[in-house]
């Protein structure tokens, strides 16, 4: 490789690296425990779905429920569906029929009008509403209520929190627009990283001088791992990138290639279902009832799952059911169904099957979304994600400690050196307290009675910048590095414990009783646990003897 | 370690190679994948950019850095992007 050549590839992966590591370990941790999200939900509120038995009677029961307190005819229903068709966000627009929505709306009290004000951008405006409902337990709730772990993980590794920060760059929220960025500067620093090892691939694959210097130790590390660890880096920054600000190109395309119509463009590519049946002012003459054709689905299609479920002008003589489905991903890898019925003479509009017949879009979309999410393998493939995941944390956190070292020299300007160590030192507090403060808010959330939004949004948030001040004040990577470390596996031995104790679930209990989702959890922090108490005391003399 | 600097290019050159690089190695990405929809089908393409274009558009930013001349990278990006987007101007 020339030289030149070699110096840009160098530079260009130092200086992407460097900006964006702090962001980028915050995403792949979060990331690694968001392949666990549903199990984290179900681990919260001690109910796994693994042993919910499907009956969709229950959507027609929850819409009887509504039907006593607010007069759904003619609104729009529609149900997205999580964790395997057991926890759906529900909402309903105002209803299509114009003399109805107003009696709807003069019924609607100055207090209800306050409520709905202050929950404006969750809970809908006007006469629409939105909420959480949860099959397995059949609680409603509203979303702030409803909030778990796992959605907050979720949604911490793709920086939704940042939202709040009031930017707003044409295309994306804040946070959005970050992670994206985040997202695409680190696919740059992959490629280039590559290059710039492309030489030394294979002679350097087994090098590992762990007994020398500092910087080998940190170089080794950041080689060996990422060279390994490179394909699925590679495909996380690809479809991250696509997933979080897929805008970027979804918008252009569909201005140059649609005359605007994103809608269209959706459609084509399979993401919409067609949705537009208007309103007929004619009742229908039967009760409207949507169970059975969420039966006749499933009987067409028995490997497959929902997604989504839209009801549109519920009880009126044009209403109809669309219902969008997946494959389940553990036996296709591919596919996206549609089944649209008519619901006054049972007539089928429109019909995709999600398990035949796959389109090389939805070849190409199951590519995006499965690799990301890794959700076609059962347990033991996220197992391994998990695993490559926390590979990506270690990555990042020794590219940032090289890059301390090889510029704590004497050629280098005080000035320089003292900025460096600051920035290094600031950088490493935020990433490695992370660990400890997740295992505390898991903790906290079995201990305490009540836990919402803003309970976890406190104790997340609030340790993590006690823990993060104090380390940058204690000014050692060193000791930042271990304590976390140990201070982490100590209190992930403890989150299993404390669950059986909480709840009486204990982990051989939820093993024997098949709850696998919330078996998964606490075998998860267990590993964790005897993993980190196992490398602090392998460190420990290591630590001491280099230099 | 640090990288040579006798390699890097000064402050309005790197400023000229970044922006040819993100901006123009956007606009070049996106031409070429609207040339795409010449051949093959325009949902198809819109799917596959998903891969494609961040690639495309990264690999471009990384050529920026490796060329020469700021001014050059910029001017080769423009022309590129205006030859992939021939097809699509005289269509419509």
């Amino acid at each position: 490789m020339n030289n030149r050549n070699y110096n840009i590839y160098f530079n260009t992966h130092t200086i992407s690296g460097i900006i964006i590591c702090a962001l980028l370990y915050v995403i792949f941790f979060a990331g690694s425990f968001a392949f666990f999200r549903d199990e984290i939900a179900a681990w919260q509120n001690n109910t796994s779905y693994k042993t919910y038995e499907t009956d969709h009677r229950h959507f027609d029961k929850l819409l009887d429920s509504l039907q006593e307190g607010t007069n759904l005819h003619g609104r729009d229903i529609t149900f997205y569906l999580y964790r395997e068709e057991t926890f759906a966000y529900v909402g309903y627009t105002a209803s299509n029929d114009s003399i109805l929505n107003k009696e709807n709306l003069a019924k609607i009290t100055p207090e209800q009008q306050a409520a709905n004000q202050k929950g404006r951008r969750r809970g809908g405006s006007g006469d629409a509403k939105n909420f959480t409902y949860n099959f397995a337990s059949h609680r409603p709730g509203d979303y702030a209520q409803n909030y778990d772990m796992g959605e907050f993980l979720f949604r911490l590794h793709f920086l939704a929190q940042l939202n709040q920060v009031p930017i707003r760059l044409g295309i994306a929220p804040f946070g959005y627009l970050l992670a994206g960025l985040t997202a695409f500067i680190f696919l740059f620093a992959l490629i280039t990283g590559l290059l710039l090892h492309w030489d030394k691939l294979v002679s350097n694959f087994f090098v590992f001088r762990p007994f020398n210097k500092w910087k080998t130790v940190w170089t080794d590390m950041h080689t060996a791992l990422g060279v390994i660890g490179f394909p699925f880096q590679f495909i996380f920054a690809v479809t991250g990138t696509f997933l979080i600000i897929n805008s970027v190109l979804a918008l252009p395309f569909s201005k140059l290639l649609y005359h605007g119509d994103q809608q269209k463009m959706y459609q084509e590519i399979g993401v919409t279902a067609n949705d537009n049946y208007p309103y007929s002012y004619k009742p229908l003459h039967a009760k409207a009832k949507i169970a059975p054709f969420l039966d006749l689905a499933k009987s067409k299609w028995p490997d497959s799952e929902f997604k989504r479920i839209t009801v549109k002008n519920y009880g009126d003589s044009n209403m109809h059911v669309i219902m969008e489905l997946e494959p389940q991903y553990n036996t296709r890898f591919a596919g996206s169904g549609l089944l649209t019925v008519k619901v006054a003479d049972n007539k089928i509009i429109e019909e995709k099957s999600p398990v035949a017949d796959a389109t090389y879009a939805d070849y190409v979309k199951s590519l995006l979304y499965r690799l990301h999410y890794g959700d076609y393998g059962g347990y033991p493939l996220k197992g391994v994600y998990f695993i490559l995941g926390v590979m990506g944390c270690l990555v990042i956190i020794s590219g940032i400690l090289i890059w301390l070292v090889a510029r704590d020299k004497n050629s280098v300007p005080p000035r320089k050196r003292k900025f460096n160590f600051w920035a290094a030192n600031i950088f490493t507090a935020i990433c490695l307290t992370m660990l400890p403060v997740t295992a505390i808010t898991f903790i906290a959330i079995k201990l305490s009675p009540q836990v919402d939004q803003d309970f976890i949004y406190r104790v997340y948030f609030y340790c993590w910048l006690l823990f993060s001040v104090y380390y940058i004040i204690r000014k050692s990577i060193r000791r930042t590095n271990r304590e976390t470390l140990l201070m982490g596996s100590i209190l992930a031995f403890l989150i299993p414990i404390v669950n059986g104790f909480m709840t009486g679930s204990w982990i051989w209990d939820t093993f024997r009783n098949g709850q696998r989702d919330i078996f998964v959890v606490d075998f998860l922090w267990l590993m964790i646990g005897i993993i980190g108490v196992l490398a602090y005391g392998k460190s420990r003399k290591f630590f001491e003897k280099i230099h | 370690m640090p990288a040579n600097k006798k390699y890097l290019s000064t402050p309005f050159q790197r400023f000229l190679k970044i922006t040819a690089g993100f901006i123009g190695g956007y606009i070049v990405m996106l031409s070429f994948h609207v040339l795409l929809t010449t051949f093959f089908e325009k949902k198809d393409v819109v799917i596959t950019a998903g891969f494609t274009g961040y690639l495309l558009w990264a690999m471009l930013l990384l050529f920026a850095f490796l060329s020469k001349n700021g001014w050059k990278i910029w001017g080769i990006y423009l022309l590129l992007a205006a030859v992939f987007s021939l097809p699509y101007f005289l269509k419509n």
